[in-house]
């Protein structure tokens, strides 16, 4: 497998204006400009191949954007060199463009009153690609989801989760070496995400594509994802298979149980007994946040049974989105 | 990669107009209400203009006729900046929202691509009410048929709209930099409502800016004066080709400037 993107020590840096406060403060504003340099993007350095499926994360504001804007060739780097399929993308835009393709979640790109076939049409064109291709790539799209109805439907007039289909269609249409994807799923509802999710992961499987996604949904992770890297405040926090993040965590396991009488005051109670692990309780449930090298389970359960009567219990793995937000939260130590 | 050449952008835009007028005729009321409304507002201009020449036979010694042909001339070299580069007016509102950043990424021109997305059929009724008013003060100045005449009224029409498409063009691109264009734009099309008139009419100081400052002169009067009086065309006139095309460059590449430099807003 060959490398598709390959990344050394990026950075880019803003110059942003300090703003003053009041009004008397913007008057001020006017007259003396006080810049502060802000790194969006700090020394951050991957490799990608062809055909990965990698979640770009992190919190808002971490500088997932810019980082993508410098692979699409819309930013330059301050420093750092970046390869995309061979091209520096912000020397050579237009030939990049010719090989990638883009949808954000919010903003669709295709025309507004046209229907979609008319869309794909003019892609067509633009990127062309010859008719045998194209016609190719229409089976291919009509095997994976039904797009018959779609096709003849002005863009304007469809739901949010048929455009965010229409939208992934057409960036996969030129058949591109790598798609980037920013928040797909997003306001979709639970059928329309799982659709989209398999329709990404059919597209990557059979055209070995690339794609970069980002998101803030970790069932997209889950769905999708084998490797990914997260990154805060414009530093690369973690790169690597998500299983290894999990026990780069530590075994982390949620111990639930339902006891009588008042759940917040029993949590209360328990939290004194159970320095160590951090407990908190629901309208039905005491939940246990174990670290098993501290203690197992089974430790932790027959220490509450010897004070309390346990009705009820559950055992829970620790989520994806438990782990990212503890990254977020505490960054990777 | 073959290059991409004029044929394969005229191809692109004739695809897109083509599907973009059949999805606006599909909006029957509406096409109907438009087209009424912009009779309407073609009548309205000419009727002020006609009140304004019955009350003086001539200004400045420019007769009826000949106002009606810089009129005429004007409403036709300002058809293709209103059909053709319409999506200037909402360039300030895609930039602002940060959706402007959607346009960057398609491996065509990104101007070609960005104006492509809006033709405004309003402007088509402008052209046939202008070619009409050219026409009718054409024959009534006497001027006569020949190639050449035709030829000079093509090249100065065509170098007018150019020097009105930079004018707007600059106009937009000044979004890329501050924060409400709209001003800038609004009152470029308000000078531009001055075009129809000789500027000798005007004081010197507006001659000087109308020529040189935001030079509206060029969209009629410069021209115009090609056609309409032979024996007196200043030098001007005869550089105005070249300075539209210049021009149009320029802000093509001012636009251009603006639209590279951009980076959008945080997603």
């Amino acid at each position: 497998m060959s490398n598709i993107i390959e990344i050394k020590n990026i950075t880019k840096e803003f110059k942003v204006l300090n703003r003053r406060e009041g009004l008397k403060g913007s008057i001020k504003d006017l007259f003396s400009r006080d810049y502060k340099i802000v790194r969006a993007v700090d020394n951050i350095s991957m490799t990608i191949q062809q055909g990965e499926i990698v979640g770009y994360l992190g919190p808002n504001g971490a500088g997932k954007s810019t980082t993508i804007k410098m692979m699409t060739g819309i930013l330059e780097p301050t420093s750092g060199e970046i390869l995309v399929g061979g091209n520096v993308p912000y020397e050579n835009r237009t030939k990049n463009a010719q090989e990638i393709g883009v949808v954000f979640g919010q903003r669709s790109q295709l025309w507004w009153a046209l229907p979609l076939v008319e869309s794909f049409k003019i892609l067509k064109d633009i990127y062309g690609v010859s008719d045998k291709d194209y016609e190719d790539m229409l089976a291919l799209y009509q095997s994976l989801v039904d797009i018959e109805p779609l096709l003849h439907k002005p863009v304007r007039q469809m739901s949010l989760g048929q455009r965010t289909l229409s939208d992934i269609l057409a960036a996969f249409l030129h058949n591109p070496k790598i798609v980037f994807l920013d928040e797909p799923t997003i306001g979709l509802d639970v059928s329309m995400k799982a659709k989209i999710r398999t329709l990404i992961h059919a597209l990557n499987q059979e055209k070995h594509t690339t794609v970069i996604l980002t998101t803030h949904d970790m069932g997209d992770v889950d769905a999708l994802c084998r490797r990914i890297v997260i990154i805060d405040k414009g530093k690369m926090l973690y790169d690597n298979d998500i299983e290894h993040l999990k026990n780069f965590f530590g075994s982390y396991r949620t111990l639930k149980i339902r006891i009588d009488g008042s759940l917040k005051q029993l949590a209360e109670e328990i939290d004194r007994k159970l320095s160590d692990f951090k407990v908190s309780a629901d309208d039905e449930w005491i939940s246990i946040l174990v670290d098993e090298e501290k203690a197992t389970v089974m430790e932790v359960l027959s220490r509450l049974q010897q004070s309390y009567k346990i009705r009820d219990m559950q055992l829970e793995e620790i989520s994806t989105e438990e782990v990212i937000k503890k990254i977020y939260e505490e960054g990777v130590q | 990669m073959k290059r991409k050449g004029f044929g394969f952008y005229l191809r692109i835009y004739g695809k897109i107009l083509a599907q973009d007028l059949k999805s606006k005729m599909s909006y029957r009321a509406d096409f109907i209400i438009s087209t009424i409304g912009m009779i309407f507002t073609n009548i309205a201009g000419f009727l002020s203009f006609w009140i304004l020449f019955r009350n003086f036979p001539s200004i400045q010694g420019w007769g009826y006729y000949e106002m009606l042909f810089l009129y005429g001339f004007s409403l036709v070299s300002l058809t293709p900046v209103q059909c053709l580069f319409d999506n200037n007016w909402s360039l300030r509102i895609h930039v602002y929202s940060g959706d402007f950043i959607k346009y960057c990424f398609r491996p065509i021109n990104l101007f070609f691509y960005y104006q492509s997305e809006v033709f405004d059929i309003k402007g088509l009724g402008q052209l046939a009410f202008g070619i009409g008013t050219i026409a009718y003060s054409w024959s009534q100045l006497g001027l006569g048929v020949t190639p050449l005449m035709l030829l000079k009224l093509l090249v100065f029409l065509i170098t007018a709209s150019l020097i009105m498409i930079a004018l707007q063009n600059a106009a937009a691109a000044t979004c890329f930099w501050i924060q409400n264009s709209f001003y800038v734009l609004d009152l470029v099309t308000r000078f531009k409502d001055y075009a129809k008139y000789p500027i000798a009419i005007f004081s010197p100081v507006f001659r000087f800016i109308f020529t040189f400052v935001m030079p509206i002169a060029f969209i009629a009067y410069y021209p115009s004066i090609v056609i309409l009086r032979p024996e007196e065309v200043p030098l001007l006139s005869w550089l105005s080709p070249l300075f539209g095309v210049l021009f149009f460059w320029g802000s093509y590449k001012f636009w251009m400037y603006g639209a590279l430099k951009y980076s959008g807003t945080g997603s």
